[in-house]
């Protein structure tokens, strides 16, 4: 379904509309707060974006270098050409280490290979052990936001899904017991468990390791109480050198949350005494987007979110509206880069505003990239019928100036007169949920004309 | 092999003509503040608080004082044993410190811009203490407060360890409609204790 019909179903209910659009502003609110305070923001910014060009240009010698690093430090290194390959190295160690039960911490690699039906499948219980991960894996959801996977569920709503799943008592929705009683819930699970399972911020060519960001801890009671880690990240979440985290770190919290960083940036070098660590490198599409000069720079990208907080079109329409694992400005650069067909309409759920482009930690071009794909999308994929035609009669109008001030007349009589069931009829979709102005009795070339006559005159 | 080398040889063939790297200017950033003050600021906007300590000894009686009448206690500073309720040579598995109340840490840097203290498994004996524990608590001296994360990375730069961690701030979480709740999967409270 496209993009416009999801974000229709969403639109429904105008007052969670309005409550989501004012929830992710707050948070980028809270982004503006905390940036402004930095001095040298820009710069850091432009070190961010630098360095992960540089490394992109050099990405095959820094995996190696990674990779041989990783290895002296004692971690066991995996490669994945795509999610099937990473989801069957996953299984094979959890079944090498006869693991059952898994806590994984919030990655949206893991989402994007479809992990957890992969292993559920085999009987095996995987538990997403970030609050928002699991408050929509209880509803059976896919996250909506890649840092707050729960942005469109409000509090009466998790009140039940915890009575119905954990066995709460009614609570009015007050977070604060909510929260308390997760933790119980989820600190069993971190005891039980035979394997943890981490996303990847950042992995260090220089020094083989990888830095994990959480605000709960919940990678970390994970990974250091069970026996396995596994660790799966991105080809592109590779820095060179240690002394990079300190322009990430910097950049990835002030962006994502306002926060000047997270709780907990846990670095993860080697195996603890007597555990064991696994990475796995997958590239599932990433070196295809690398060859697209037009689109590499979307592989910046350090999942903090901020784009889709600052978006006027992903605020109002919800992250599922976008039927993708990265929803919002960045997702619908790279998902049109995986299925053009499929993600066809995301490049046009936006206003082109550049807002995402301006709050981007590593400034990636993000709405020209968007404008880009159009260009693509309308040539390679099959436009619908009203877009196509009325596009191609605009074209041959905008063409002839004579034919254009005639239309132009016609126009604007017609918003004067007519009766608006008239105007806002089937075919124009501007009319769906706002009025179109009053046609003005002069076009701007009899306006002009005139001014210019009268000042003659004078 | 057949993935990596497939990946590595498609990355090699795709990604761009040489981009160079560029080099990190620290007086870019400088606000020249008090580091301190700064310090304190971070810490207390992250859900955390600073307080002052003479010795180890006054350390250990105003934690106890804070937070009284707990159970579980470990602490790796030296003269502690009177506070110290568990021995850890005698934990098998990390499982075990479940009901771990109140953890004292050593530190040796903080950074000033987002209060936050940085550890590793050389003055962390099991790596799971700072996250299971109810209540933990730092200890570091003035002067290993670091204005930015650049400076503290280039204090890192000689050290190696298997695991270090920098926590700014209790555990915490805003995933139920974006209110801040202290306290999600680790500690309940942090407090910095600083010396002279």
């Amino acid at each position: 379904m496209s993009h416009s019909k999801l974000a229709s179903i969403f639109n429904k209910d105008e007052k969670r509309v309005d409550w989501h659009d004012k929830a992710l502003w707050f948070v980028r609110h809270k982004r503006d707060l905390s940036v402004h305070q930095v001095k040298g923001w820009e710069e850091l910014r432009n070190l961010g974006h630098g360095i992960k060009a540089h490394m992109l240009s050099n990405l095959d010698s820094y995996l190696i270098e990674f990779e041989e690093n990783a290895i002296k430090n004692g971690v066991e290194v995996h490669w994945a050409a795509n999610g099937e390959e990473h989801n069957q190295i996953v299984h094979k160690i959890l079944k090498e280490n006869n693991a059952k039960k898994v806590v994984k911490s919030k990655s949206m690699l893991t989402e994007e290979c479809h992990l957890n039906p992969f292993l559920e499948a085999d009987g095996i219980e995987v538990i997403d052990t970030d609050l928002g991960e699991r408050i929509v894996q209880l509803a059976k959801e896919p996250p909506s936001h890649i840092v707050l996977p729960a942005i469109h569920k409000n509090k009466h709503e998790v009140d039940e899904l915890f009575q119905e799943h954990l066995g709460t008592k009614p609570c009015d929705g007050d977070p604060q017991y909510l929260t308390r009683e997760a933790r119980k819930h989820l600190r069993e699970k971190f005891i039980e468990a035979d394997a943890a399972i981490t996303g990847v911020n950042f992995a260090i060519a220089e020094t083989g390791g990888f830095v994990v960001c959480t605000n709960e801890g919940n990678a970390d009671m994970g990974a250091h109480l069970a026996p396995v880690h596994i660790a799966c990240m991105g080809v592109e979440k590779i820095i060179p050198k240690q002394e990079h985290l300190g322009v990430f770190l910097r950049l990835l919290a002030r962006s994502a949350t306002g926060q000047p960083i997270t709780t907990y940036s846990s670095h993860f070098n080697k195996p603890r005494k007597g555990a064991k660590m696994h990475i796995v490198i997958v590239d599932n599409g990433r070196s295809e987007q690398l060859s697209r000069p037009d689109f590499r720079a979307s592989l910046h990208c350090i999942r903090c979110g901020a784009c889709m907080n600052t978006c006027p079109i992903y605020r109002r329409s919800g992250g599922h509206s976008y039927d993708a694992t990265i929803p919002g400005p960045i997702g619908s650069i790279l998902s049109p880069g995986k299925d053009l067909t499929k993600h066809s309409s995301l490049p046009f759920a936006s206003t082109l505003c550049g807002s995402c482009s301006d709050v981007c930690p590593v400034k990636i071009d993000i709405h020209s990239q968007l404008y880009k794909w159009r260009q693509i999308i309308t040539k390679e994929t099959p436009q619908p019928f009203i877009k196509k035609k009325s596009m191609e009669i605009m074209g041959k109008i905008f063409a002839k100036p004579a034919q254009f001030e005639k239309v132009g007349k016609i126009a604007r009589w017609s918003l004067r007169n007519l009766p608006k069931s008239m105007i806002n009829s089937k075919p124009n979709a501007w009319g769906k949920a706002r009025d179109l102005p009053t046609g003005p009795k002069q076009s701007f070339d009899e306006w002009y004309n005139e001014r210019e006559n009268n000042k003659k005159k004078d | 092999m057949g993935s990596r080398d497939n990946i590595l040889a498609r990355i090699k063939a795709n990604k761009p003509d040489a981009i160079g790297l560029p080099q990190i200017d620290d007086t870019l950033f400088d606000d020249e503040y008090d580091l301190i003050k700064e310090f304190t600021k971070k810490v207390e906007v992250v859900g955390g608080n600073v307080l002052e300590a003479q010795s180890n000894q006054d350390i250990l009686k105003q934690i106890t004082t804070l937070i009284p009448n707990t159970v579980v206690n470990f602490s790796t500073l030296s003269d502690s044993l009177d506070f110290n309720t568990i021995n850890l040579e005698a934990i098998k598995n990390p499982q075990e410190l479940e009901d771990l109340d109140i953890l004292i840490l050593e530190s040796d840097l903080g950074v000033a811009e987002n209060g936050a203290v940085w550890v590793t498994d050389k003055n962390l004996p099991i790596r799971v203490l700072p996250f299971i524990t109810k209540h933990l608590v730092f200890v570091i001296s003035k002067e290993n407060i670091v204005p930015y994360m650049h400076q503290a990375y280039n204090k890192l730069s000689e050290s190696s360890s298997g695991f270090g961690v920098f926590i700014s701030g209790p555990s915490k979480t805003a995933d139920i409609e974006q209110s801040l709740v202290i306290g999600a999967h680790g500690a309940l409270s942090l407090t910095i204790f600083l010396k002279n």
